[in-house]
């Protein structure tokens, strides 16, 4: 978490964005820009959209039948939408932690070095020491630095969760998504995965339905209410003074 | 209260359900009997037959003496032709369906196509081996023509079971090799495939033994009555267990010595897919115990 900013680096820009999963309008005109080095809460009801839009930045709505979009996602000024763009490429930039963790049946050790595999990383070396970087990285070498051959399924939900961000992170991505990555978890394991989001130095968007935990982590929370961007803002400005009605009556639990 | 209504009163329930739990051990005590009953019966006409001789050696006396191997030998080279041909063409065709296919037209009419594979009586299989295979592509009565046609027979088995195991694999593994920057076919290979194997190779030993067991469609493309040698090439022709059986049974003048040989040849067989069966339950447990989803 980054209190002030000397440069306020723009890294993920959405102009306009407008998406539909066939005639269903998901997204309505979505425009917010995320910060370098900043976390970045999305939090609203339930099918608001935060999901969808979060999957726009990595391509991961690509293979959504029926799907389209309209608008401008920019990442470092790149058009993640554009004729030259390849959803590969932006994929291995941009890491991805989903909802539930989703380690691969396999050792911890292949599961964080599948990603450094595909972009061709052999030696055994260079994949070893990048195992012991991303699981520092993700608060769980310690843990895990004898066992790393046993199946990543055997561990513990939390544990698991910190494998998938470090197989995520031994990519080295500079962004990393979370959609609602504690909402699985214990509280022991949801206040690990927190510190490590707080610590982290990454650009980090996370999509959360719990706000205090947005409260807790995030520099700039975004409130989402049926596909729109109802308030985005530093987060301690939108929970103590929000703007809207909507987000007044959302972060006071008069709905949602 | 509704509590009160009829039908409801302790008594009246538990008899109900005594008569109901009566029944469902009925038929499943009968099922179990009637399998019991085929195989014993089986087992006690043909376990007289066996022997080492029996298992290993060529047959002798007009089939009356000597053994059967050629005929083992036969059916598992068969049947392992046929896997060779089902699998495959059946692993695509799931990948296809199950990874691929959007729904539409195009997958509808493989659907069907599967869907009525699987309920062409045998028979047809046979003719339609023996026309296209032997006849027409040249090959013969001979392995590659019986292999082929068998292996056509259990393709919608293969196809069926594979595309089970894919779908049962979570879509979670997916997302996850496709966030990583898999292409789709990576995300396949890597991922999905290795957790879908053990359903796959389950639905595709049970395959085996149907094709193992099976009867019209090589009479017609790939059995003959007796074999002096084991084969050299896909192009000759093999006994096989089954029509072996048959030959013993239905032709030449002496159905009645050849009875012990018959249901010899008859265990042999059933102990071949049931054993295969076995393996297939065997695999499946083994490899389920690791995965947790
Ligand atoms: N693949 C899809 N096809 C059709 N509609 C979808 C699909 N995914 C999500 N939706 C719909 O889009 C809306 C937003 O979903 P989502 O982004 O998952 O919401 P959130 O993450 O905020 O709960 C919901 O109404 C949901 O039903
Ligand atoms: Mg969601």
């Amino acid at each position: 978490m980054a209190e002030q900013n000397a440069t306020e680096t723009v890294v993920i820009s959405a102009r306009d964005v407008d998406f539909f999963y066939g005639e269903f309008h998901a997204l309505k005109g979505v425009s917010m820009d995320m910060l370098e080095h900043e976390v970045t809460a999305m939090i609203g009801p339930s099918g608001c959209g935060k999901s969808t839009f979060l999957k726009l930045l990595n391509r991961m709505n690509d293979f959504v039948p029926g799907a389209r979009l309209a608008g401008d996602i920019l990442i470092r000024g790149e058009p993640v939408y554009g004729p030259d763009s390849d959803p590969v490429d932006i994929r291995r930039k941009v890491g991805m932690v989903f909802q539930r963790p989703n380690p691969f049946p396999k050792s911890i050790y292949d599961n964080i070095c599948y990603g450094p595999r595909l972009v061709g990383v052999r030696a055994k070396q260079e994949l070893d020491a990048l195992v012991e970087k991303a699981l520092r990285a993700a608060a769980l070498w310690d843990e895990v630095k004898d066992l790393l051959g046993k199946s990543a399924m055997d561990l513990s939900g939390g544990q698991q969760q910190r494998v998938c961000i470090a197989r995520a992170l031994a990519l080295e991505p500079d962004i990393l998504l979370m959609d609602e990555p504690t909402s699985a978890l214990d509280p022991i394991a949801t206040a690990k995965v927190e510190e490590w989001i707080k610590t982290s130095g990454l650009t980090i968007v996370i999509v959360t339905h719990n706000m205090q935990q947005a409260a807790r982590i995030s520099d700039r929370t975004a409130f989402f209410y049926m596909g729109s961007l109802v308030e985005f803002g530093k987060t301690r400005d939108l929970f103590t003074r929000p703007r809207e009605t909507q987000t007044e009556n959302y972060i006071t639990g008069r709905f949602g | 209260m509704l509590a009160a209504r009829r039908g409801f009163e302790p008594r009246r329930r538990r008899r109900r359900e005594f008569t109901a739990l009566l029944f469902i051990r009925l038929t499943g005590a009968f099922t179990a009997g009637v399998m019991a009953l085929v195989v014993g019966f089986i087992a006690f006409n043909g376990a007289g037959a066996i022997s080492v001789p029996f298992l290993t050696e060529y047959p002798r006396d007009a089939m009356t003496a000597g053994g059967i191997l050629p005929a083992i030998e036969g059916t598992l080279i068969l049947a392992l032709g046929a896997l060779l041909t089902a699998v495959p063409l059946g692993f695509g065709a799931a990948v296809y369906l199950a990874e691929y296919a959007r729904p539409g037209p195009l997958v509808s009419v493989i659907r069907l196509g599967v869907l009525n594979l699987s309920g062409v009586p045998s028979v047809v299989f046979g003719l339609f081996g023996l026309a296209l295979f032997v006849k027409t592509f040249g090959f013969g009565r001979s392995i590659l023509a019986g292999s082929l046609t068998l292996g056509l027979l259990i393709l919608p088995t293969v196809v069926a079971a594979s595309e089970e195991a894919l779908r049962q694999t979570p879509q979670s593994f997916r997302e996850a090799a496709l966030a990583l920057g898999a292409s789709r076919w990576q995300a396949i290979r890597q991922v999905v495939l290795p957790a879908a194997l053990p359903g796959m190779l389950t639905g595709a030993i049970l395959a085996l033994g149907r094709a193992a067991g099976e009867t019209a469609p090589i009479v017609f493309t790939a059995s003959c009555a007796y074999t002096l040698a084991s084969p050299g090439s896909v192009f000759q022709e093999v006994m096989a267990l089954s029509t072996h059986i048959l030959n013993l049974a239905t032709n030449g003048t002496r159905i009645e010595e050849t009875l012990p040989q018959q249901f010899g040849t008859a265990l042999v067989l059933l102990a071949l897919v049931l054993g295969l069966s076995l393996c297939a339950i065997i695999v499946r447990a083994k490899l389920r115990k690791g995965r947790r989803w």
